[in-house]
C-alpha cells in the first residue's frame, strides 16, 4: 500500500518539477541574458516540490 | 532472480540503521551516531574556518582561499543583499554560519560510512527552531509585539476579512519551523536511504560471482555494473543536493528575516 501511495503522491510533484523546467526552458530561450538568475530559481523550485515527493517516501518507508 | 527476493528484507535492515542508536550512553543522556558526526562536522567547520581566517588577506592567494571568499560572497551578494535589502549586515553573521553549518553537516554525510548530522529530524527541528526564533526576534525588534503581531495581516482590508487573513498567516507562521525541518530531514534521510539501495543491489548481484567464477555467474553479475553507474550518478547528485538544500534553508530563513522587518505586506 506504501508503495501506491508514494506512486501516486509522486505524480504531482514530477508534474510540478516538469512545469518548472518548462517555463525555464521557455525564459532561457526568449531571453537567454537572464540565464544565471533564471537557472537559480529554478533549482529552488525544483528543490521545493522535490521535496514533497521526498516526504512522501520517508513516510511510506517509516509509517508502516 | 533469487537477488530481487532477498531486497526486501535487505532494504527493511538498511532503513532500521538509520534510526538513532546510541554509539555510548543511552538514547537520553549518551551520543547517538548522528550527534556524533554532527560534532566531528562541527570541529571540522571550526578548523576550516580558523585556517581561513589566519590567511586573510586583501588579495586572496591559493584555491583554499579563493574558495572560501567566493563562497562567502555569494552569502553575503545573492543572500543577504538581494533578499534582505539594506539592513543585510546585521543578518549577515547568522545566515553565514546557518549556511556553513549544514552544508558541513550534509557534505560529512555523503562520505561513505560517515552519517549526516542532519540526517535526524532532532538536528534539523532545533536548526529551525532556531531560525524560527530569531526571526520571530527580529519581527519583535522591529515593530515591537503588539506591532509585529499586527502587521501579519496586511493592511487596508476591511474588517471580517480581517480577521481571517490574520489566522491565515498565523497559521503559515507557525508551519514555517516544520516544513524548514521537514524539508532537510527528507532529502537527507531520502537520499542515502537510495544511495544505500543501490548499493545493496550491487552487493547482491555481484555476491555469487565473488564466491565461485563460473560463465552463468559472470552472465549474472552484469546488472551489478549497470547499478554501480546508476549509484555513481545518484552519489554525483547528492553532493549536489547537500548544497542545494543548505542554500535553500538558508534563503527561505532569509525571505522570512524580511517579511518580518518589512512593513506589512
Amino acid at each position: 500500500m506504501g508503495v501506491i501511495g508514494y506512486g501516486l503522491g509522486v505524480i504531482g510533484a514530477g508534474l510540478a518539477i516538469g512545469l518548472a523546467a518548462y517555463g525555464v526552458a521557455q525564459a532561457m530561450a526568449r531571453q537567454p541574458e537572464v540565464q544565471d538568475r533564471v537557472f537559480t530559481v529554478f533549482i529552488m523550485g525544483a528543490a521545493f516540490a522535490e521535496a514533497l515527493a521526498l516526504i512522501g517516501f520517508v513516510v511510506a518507508l517509516v509509517v508502516r | 532472480m533469487e537477488a530481487f527476493d532477498r531486497l526486501p528484507d535487505e532494504i527493511n535492515h538498511l532503513v532500521s540503521e538509520f534510526s538513532s542508536i546510541p554509539v555510548f550512553g543511552t538514547l537520553m543522556a549518551g551520543l547517538t551516531q548522528y550527534t556524533f558526526w554532527l560534532v566531528v562536522s562541527s570541529i571540522v567547520l571550526l578548523i576550516v574556518v580558523f585556517a581561513y581566517v589566519r590567511r586573510l588577506s586583501l588579495v586572496p592567494h591559493g584555491i583554499f582561499s579563493n574558495v572560501m571568499e567566493t563562497a562567502i560572497n555569494f552569502i553575503s551578494n545573492d543572500m543577504c543583499q538581494q533578499i534582505i535589502g539594506p539592513t543585510w549586515k546585521k543578518h549577515f553573521p547568522f545566515l553565514a554560519s546557518v549556511f556553513f553549518f549544514i552544508l558541513v553537516n550534509n557534505l560529512i554525510g555523503v562520505i561513505p560510512g560517515m552519517k549526516p548530522g542532519s540526517g535526524t529530524i532532532s538536528t534539523t527541528a532545533a536548526l529551525a527552531l532556531v531560525a524560527f526564533i530569531y526571526f520571530i526576534a527580529v519581527g519583535i525588534k522591529q515593530h515591537g509585539a503588539i506591532g509585529y503581531a499586527k502587521s501579519l495581516a496586511p493592511k487596508g482590508v476591511s474588517f471580517p476579512l480581517n480577521v481571517l487573513i490574520w489566522l491565515i498567516e498565523l497559521i503559515s507562521l507557525l508551519l514555517r519551523p516544520i516544513t524548514l525541518a521537514v524539508r532537510l530531514f527528507c532529502n537527507m534521510f531520502a537520499g542515502h536511504i537510495v544511495m544505500g539501495s543501490f548499493a545493496l543491489m550491487v552487493t547482491l548481484f555481484a555476491e555469487p560471482l565473488l564466491q565461485e567464477v563460473t560463465a552463468s555467474n559472470i552472465l549474472g553479475a552484469l546488472p551489478a555494473v549497470a547499478f554501480a553507474g546508476i549509484l555513481l550518478v545518484i552519489y554525483a547528485i547528492e553532493i549536489f543536493v547537500a548544497c542545494v538544500q543548505a542554500y535553500v534553508f538558508a534563503v527561505l530563513v532569509a525571505v522570512y528575516i524580511q517579511g518580518a522587518e518589512a512593513e506589512g505586506h
